[in-house]
């Protein structure tokens, strides 16, 4: 049980805290998973560490080459952000979907990885981006690829002494594009039944240089479909192409979610999302005449 | 690929318990000897504007305006009874019982003027801001003030709905008095290949016999939209072996603002004869159309009939699913 709430000033405060605690502590950032954890559930550690208002985590760099986003940034820092929605439209569009206004106000993007939900709206477009996690303790700094952070349905590779600093990658150029498409149950305040975001990089002759999938909620974690990427990695992009790559996640969905009650309709709904956002991706990284694509 | 369709329903509804249940309001109308007017009604205010309107109405007939009217409702230490907040009664019925008090507190007071001003009779007097005047001669005027200075004015009223139990054997009476009609039409877009739905707009035409408070109305026809759409396409108890699974609202879903459409209100107006003014209820048939316009306008887009709702994506897919697995037998 909660019996205790710490509010470090700084980040070295908090590290040290973190550190001090062991496996008591728990921090806390926007709040908007964990409050309902502990008031639902019997909740076995005792010491809550607040860091919703360390302003060493809320920051959003937009640098040369890289992107980096602070762990403590809210969703509305994205959303609001003048340049994120041309950059990184993907990541946007997931970060807007995220429940409601006061939602997006108090939640943060770390506080989204972190918790290792597989609907995680934030997560499938940045593992798209390839994104890389910064993870702090009081010694040291390491970095490692997101996709790998995620071990099980609401665990991740971080330990009790750990945060998650932020997160990076790097910063899509001329004529690659992410989208992000989300099917949710109603239009607001909706957990993904089904995501899934698409990052790709368009050579000549519409050659695809690079393509980079991950689908949320299809699955015990948000994940890469590196099977995928690897068949459609040097190919034209046509329409063949979209029709063979629908089939295929088809297939991956049938043999991840096996005799599950929801399989039918995830085989046949990631088909459409998947393509929708393919489609998408493609369009606007070539901004030519792509209506052959768009049934 | 995204289809559209256009659906609509139509419904009629009957106000009150109906079927020959005794269905019956009362309410009291007091003036204080301070000249205040106070209306004491046993009606459950529960977001539907009752409140509002039994002071229009009371406003209406003495001749003052809505906030000069003191109203207590709810409390059973104060107030007669009226039945209750249901059966989209209050207006019909307490707003009947709510006028016969305020007429009969109105004749109360002209008398009394009668007497005060040593008039032949009560014909010509009207009431206007707190004074009963005679009309043809308005210097002959006195203030509700001095009227009550001896003793608090009250009258209590009932008003009984007539309604006829049915027969049995055969099915005829006539157990609803009086009916309100609507009717909605609306536009729904289908996305086959995730099987969302959205509508996208609505027209709701919806008979209230005379509106006391088109505002009230047009904001009930909303909220009855929002509760039919969500009936429609999203709330599910989620019963499993007796169990609700579905028994918060982070999983037992409503609509929010944003899956409701803009919608275009038509504000149909027959007066009823025996309503207060004319006005019906429509608390409850608002929300009556709402699902069945949505199922129909499905069916015009994807040419696929469903008969269970909620009709969730996954009902839509799997069910366009099967309907291209017949098409291919």
């Amino acid at each position: 049980m909660i019996t205790k709430c710490i509010r470090p000033s700084n980040l070295e405060e908090a590290l040290e805290q973190l550190n001090q605690q062991g496996y008591d502590g728990k921090l806390i950032a926007g709040g908007t998973d964990l409050v309902i954890e502990i008031k639902h559930h019997p909740y076995e550690k005792s010491t809550l560490i607040d860091i919703s208002r360390l302003k060493e985590l809320r920051f959003i760099e937009i640098g040369e080459t890289e992107i980096c986003i602070g762990a403590g940034t809210r969703f509305s820092d994205i959303v609001n952000h003048p340049e994120m929605k041309g950059i990184c439209a993907g990541l946007w569009e997931a970060c807007s979907s995220v429940g409601s206004p006061q939602i997006r106000n108090a939640g943060t993007i770390g506080g989204n990885i972190c918790n290792g939900s597989p609907a995680a709206d934030s997560v499938p477009p940045l593992l798209a981006l390839d994104a890389q996690v910064i993870i702090k303790d009081t010694t040291k700094t390491r970095t490692m690829p997101l996709k790998d952070f995620y071990i099980d349905k609401g665990k991740v590779a971080i330990e009790a002494n750990e945060l998650l600093y932020a997160i990076k990658f790097r910063k899509p150029k001329k004529d690659e594009y992410i989208t992000f498409e989300k099917l949710g149950l109603r239009k607001a305040l909706a957990i993904a039944r089904l995501s899934c975001a698409v990052f790709i990089s368009l050579g000549d002759g519409d050659k695809i240089e690079d393509i980079r999938i991950a689908t949320g909620a299809m699955g015990a974690y948000p994940q890469r479909e590196e099977a995928l990427e690897k068949l459609l990695i040097g190919e034209v992009f046509d329409a063949p192409l979209i029709e063979m790559s629908t089939q295929e996640i088809f297939n991956i969905a049938k043999q991840r979610l096996g005799s599950r009650s929801s399989a039918v309709f995830k085989c046949e709904a990631i088909q459409g999302l998947f393509g929708k956002a393919l489609r998408r991706a493609a369009k606007e990284a070539k901004s030519y005449d792509f209506h052959q694509f768009n049934s | 690929m995204k289809k559209r369709g256009r659906g609509i329903a139509a419904a009629y509804y009957g106000t009150g318990y109906g079927n020959g249940f005794p269905d019956v309001s009362r309410a009291r109308a007091e003036i204080s000897k301070d000249g205040n007017i106070f209306i004491y009604i046993g009606a459950t205010e529960v977001g539907q504007g009752a409140k509002t309107i039994f002071c229009q109405i009371t406003a209406e007939i003495l001749g003052v305006e809505t906030q000069d009217i003191h109203f207590v409702c709810e409390d059973t230490s104060q107030t007669p009874d009226a039945g209750t907040a249901a059966a989209s009664r209050q207006t019909y019925n307490s707003g009947n019982a709510v006028k016969k008090a305020a007429e009969s507190l109105s004749q109360r007071l002209m008398e009394q003027a009668q007497n005060h001003l040593q008039l032949n009779s009560v014909h010509g007097l009207k009431l206007e801001n707190h004074w009963v005047y005679l009309e043809d001669f308005p210097k002959k005027r006195v203030h509700f003030k001095e009227l009550v200075k001896e003793d608090t004015l009250i009258v209590e009223e009932t008003f009984t709905a007539q309604t006829v139990k049915m027969d049995e054997e055969t099915g005829e009476g006539a157990p609803y008095w009086p009916y309100t009609f609507c009717c909605y039409g609306v536009e729904v877009e289908v996305d086959t290949e995730t099987g969302e739905i959205h509508v996208i707009h609505g027209v709701c035409a919806q008979d209230v016999g005379k509106a006391i408070n088109p505002e009230l109305i047009e904001g009930q026809i909303e909220g009855g939209f929002a509760m039919g759409l969500g009936y429609g396409l999203m709330e599910n108890i989620g019963l499993s072996k007796g169990e609700i699974k579905h028994n918060r609202f982070a999983n037992y879903l409503i609509p929010t603002a944003l899956d409701v459409p803009e919608l275009e209100k038509i504000i149909v107006e027959d007066p009823s004869s025996t309503g207060p003014f004319g006005a019906k209820g429509i608390g409850e048939p608002v929300m009556i159309p709402a699902a069945p316009a949505i199922l129909n306008a499905i069916y015009d887009a994807i040419g696929i009939r469903f008969y269970e709702i909620p009709v969730t994506p996954e009902r839509v897919l799997v069910a366009i699913k099967d309907a291209q697995k017949e098409g291919k037998e």
